[in-house]
């Protein structure tokens, strides 16, 4: 069953332009320029019940934008947007009662108070009845560890502690659809895994749809299978995360530490950055183990990592291979630009 | 003089700041303006049913108004916005860049920054009071408008420590961005003269915060009122806060320096 | 569903309660202001009084103690700040943990106050009875006044609070509202009663006043409990209130809905 479906969907912000200096700022007291923004176009897919979804971008790509048209933050510009048969932007209160937004971590639980007493509140706002309350309450306190944390006022909560808190106020009415934003932006290595985990299970025991943005390419690959990839608020990608990764990241990464300064590497593969006794090489994925084996054998190695291309990387080559074939599609190059 | 060249450097960077918000300008016209109207009929409202209050004819008390008002242009151009400032550095621990920054550390801190808009209500205090005299049909000799400029300059600077004062108590205790709320409550009693106050309201007009020395002192000063003791202890009071302030400063900076970890 | 109404504003309210006493120094600072404007004003009719022979209008200075010393207390019961703050939640983006959640930002902000004025009783009440004593009033009301003087105050916060919550709303078109908020503030400070008992206005001053609802916001409560008002007159201002009061509501359901379809939360 879809539970959400968005149709071209557009936003476009208008935001003043200023020249720099004294003599343009005095004018711009009278006179006001402004351009107009796309941050999301005709962005089109949709979500089936239960599906965990990664929402991949670099920043400024569109992910926040879309997500506040999806939870009725936001009214789009134009296009179609349905989340659980309701038009989000209306906010009708059976809407708002089945969705949640994780976005940051200072928005469920009340700064100065325990953190039992935020959750209480949001009994109250999302009238829930005691019994299903306490019980939401005692699995969530399970699986997130919180009972240390309950009677703990909000501001002496540590980063991941108070994150840990956020989510679980945020699930405290069982909402059937989860937007979550850069949920582990900021944690450490533990609480990262311990968020996924939690995300992961939440999705088996209720069934709910996941929709989740994210830079870390780890959270992604822990949880989804499909990711949407979105850039300069256009949809460049919509399928499963295996594609992804084998048709736009097919190289990884390598640097290598020595202990003097080699005059060139490029033998063993392309040289991408050279400074020092540090070199960064990029090889394709099947020559790896041979490149790395061949880079340990013969040179003096102190240290030799090898990576994945940051997701950024990974992104700007989907794009540039999109460019590249419309441009190639192009009837006419020069008529339509 | 160093303190002068700073100030003006910093008053260009205000000056910057504030008209990218071109609205600002014209918003703090118009509250100047909205002010002063509500103050003058404020007055009006008063003189419909009296010629006298406690000694002073309606144009005398709008010369205090004009008085009143410029000195809420004085610190709300340099002195209120710096030291609002300051205490937000000591809070969030960016005092240290100002710091580490080859000038007096006060002097910096005093200029940091200008809200440039505020000018507008020193040069409508004074036209207001000038207005007033006129209408007084009062000579003011040279020897009086001396004595006001002393007067202006003396409260300015009580004031200036004063709010350095309380914002080096933020040295100690952080979370007193507050504090600054009693001043301006306090302030809004010194639109009338602080003669009229009972007793103890007057006492801590005076000696609690010194709203007394901004404003009714210079104006009676400007409407020759003002005795000649009342003014020696306008001067040493200036002085002696000056000093005080100073001393204390210092005192402030060594506590933060030592308890940064 | 009332009983759900019920259960938020109970719960919600404790909630505040407990915020607003982690802020008392700050509660504390603000009561400052609020205490001290009304003294100041009486003072100065005070003097216009004892200038004057001991009477300005219809006062004397008894009874411009009484007004004013009340005036204060009702005044602290009736205001709101959340114009002040519209502004901040919509450019910082805190509106949208409002707005994602099913409770109408309305009600949290009509709790909130009340929780500030309960808890600052703690202080208000004492400083009211010191200046009582010092200012020395003279208030010689009926029995039913006393009666009557509870839902007067409490009708003229709704009108206050559904007025200046509409008001607040501007800011959803309105970068800063601080110029609208001040003019505001200025009428109200004539036109209430808070400079002076409106009868000392101006006539043309009183006409004005009289049409509009401030007074129902403050003075009228006041002018009540002083046995200043006719039954029949008591009764009219009841009435008005309650009026404005439902103006008030249709214009916060009519303008909210296109308020928050204004919103643009800023960030990526």
């Amino acid at each position: 069953m879809t539970t959400i479906r968005c149709d071209k969907l557009t936003k476009t912000y208008t935001v003043p332009v200023r020249d720099p200096g004294l003599l343009n700022a005095a004018k711009s007291l009278f006179h006001r320029r402004s351009r107009d923004v796309e941050a999301v176009k005709d962005v089109c897919f949709e979500l089936a019940e239960g599906e965990i979804v990664g929402f991949l971008g670099p920043n400024g790509a569109g992910k926040t934008t879309t997500l506040k048209m999806l939870s009725g933050l936001l009214q789009p510009t134009a296009g179609q947007v349905e989340v659980l048969g309701f038009k989000p932007f209306r906010r009708q209160r059976d809407f708002l009662r089945q969705i949640t937004l994780v976005m940051g971590n200072r928005n469920q639980l009340v700064w100065d108070i325990p953190v039992a007493d935020s959750f209480e509140r949001n009994r109250a706002i999302y009238r829930l009845q005691r019994p299903a309350f306490t019980d939401t309450v005692d699995m969530l306190v399970e699986l997130l560890d919180l009972a240390q944390l309950l009677d703990k006022p909000v501001r002496n909560l540590s980063l991941g502690e108070r994150m840990k808190c956020e989510v679980a106020a945020a699930l405290l009415h069982r909402p059937r659809i989860l937007f979550l934003d850069e949920p582990t932006l900021g944690l450490d290595v533990t609480m990262q895994r311990r968020i996924r985990t939690f995300v992961a299970e939440y999705n088996r025991t209720t069934g709910a749809t996941v929709l989740l943005t994210s830079h870390y390419m780890a959270d992604v690959e822990a949880l989804c299978e499909r990711v949407v990839v979105i850039h300069h608020g256009q949809l460049l990608f919509d399928g499963q995360l295996d594609d992804l990764v084998q048709s736009f990241s097919p190289h990884k990464t390598i640097v290598v530490d020595l202990e003097t300064e080699e005059a060139d590497l490029s033998d063993y593969a392309e040289v991408v950055h050279s400074e020092g006794n540090r070199v960064t090489l990029t090889v394709p994925k099947e020559l790896t183990a041979a490149t790395t084996g061949r880079l340990l054998a013969d040179l003096p190695v102190i240290d030799l990592t090898v990576e994945d291309p940051p997701i950024e990387e990974v992104i700007e080559r989907v794009f540039s291979q999109q460019a590249q074939v419309d441009s190639d599609s192009a009837p006419d190059a020069s008529a339509t630009s | 003089m160093r303190f002068l060249r700073l100030f003006i450097i910093y008053l260009r960077i205000g000056l910057l700041y504030e008209l990218q918000y071109r609205a600002n300008f014209w918003i703090q016209l118009g509250k100047s303006i909205m002010n002063l109207v509500v103050a003058l009929a404020g007055v009006a409202v008063i003189y419909e049913h009296t010629t006298n209050l406690n000694g002073w004819v309606p144009a005398e008390l709008v010369a205090l108004l004009g008085i009143f008002v410029l000195m809420t242009g004085v610190l709300g151009v340099v002195v209120r916005p710096s030291m609002e400032k300051l205490i937000e550095d000591v809070r969030d621990g960016t005092l240290d860049f100002t710091l580490t920054k080859p000038e007096d550390a006060q002097v910096l801190v005093s200029v940091s920054q200008v809200r440039v808009w505020q000018l507008i209500d020193v040069i409508l205090g004074p036209i207001v009071s000038i207005a007033a005299l006129l209408h007084l049909e009062r000579q003011v000799d040279l020897q009086q408008m001396g004595i006001f400029a002393i007067t202006l300059l003396a409260g300015t600077a009580i004031l200036y420590s004063f709010w350095l004062i309380l914002a080096t108590i933020s040295f100690w205790f952080i979370r007193i961005e507050n504090i600054f709320m009693i001043f301006h409550s306090l302030y809004d009693a010194a639109r009338w003269p602080v003669t009229i106050y009972p007793g103890w309201l007057q006492a801590a007009l005076t000696f609690l915060v010194p709203v007394t020395f901004a404003v009714t002192v210079p104006a009676e000063a400007l409407i020759g009122r003002l005795t000649h003791d009342y003014l020696m202890l306008t001067i040493g009071l200036a002085v002696a806060l000056l000093v005080i302030s100073r001393l204390f400063w210092r005192i402030g900076l060594r506590q933060y320096a030592g308890a940064s970890a | 569903m009332r009983a759900w109404f019920g259960d938020i504003y109970r719960t919600l309210f404790k909630i505040e309660l407990a915020v607003m006493f982690q802020y008392r120094a700050a509660v504390v600072i603000w009561l400052i202001g609020l205490v001290l404007q009304p003294v100041i004003y009486l003072v100065v009719w005070l003097t216009v009084a004892e200038t004057e022979g001991g009477r300005v209008g219809d006062f004397d200075a008894g009874s411009l103690s009484a007004y004013f010393l009340i005036m204060m207390v009702v005044n602290h019961a009736t205001f709101s700040w959340h114009m002040w703050e519209m502004g901040y939640r919509v450019r910082s983006g805190s509106f949208n943990s409002l707005l994602v959640q099913p409770l109408h930002p309305f009600h949290r902000d009509i709790i909130q106050n009340m929780a500030y004025k309960v808890l600052s009783l703690a202080i208000v009440v004492p400083v009211t009875a010191l200046l009582w004593w010092f200012f020395e009033p003279t208030l010689t009301p009926d029995p039913w006044m006393w009666l009557a003087l509870g839902p007067a105050i409490a009708l003229a916060f709704l009108v206050r609070f559904f007025f200046e919550w509409s008001l607040a709303l501007l800011a959803f078109w309105i970068t800063d509202t601080s110029g609208l908020n001040n003019l505001y503030m200025a009428l109200f400070f004539f036109l209430a009663g808070r400079m002076a008992p409106i009868s000392l206005l101006p006539t043309w001053g009183q006409t004005i006043a009289n049409a509009l609802p401030f007074k129902l916001m403050l003075a009228f409560p006041v002018e009540l409990v002083m046995g200043r008002l006719t039954p029949q007159q008591v009764m009219d201002g009841f009435l008005m209130q309650i009026l404005w009061i439902g103006l008030g509501w249709l214009t916060v359901h009519l303008v909210w809905s296109r308020a928050s379809a204004r919103y643009s939360a800023v960030g990526a």
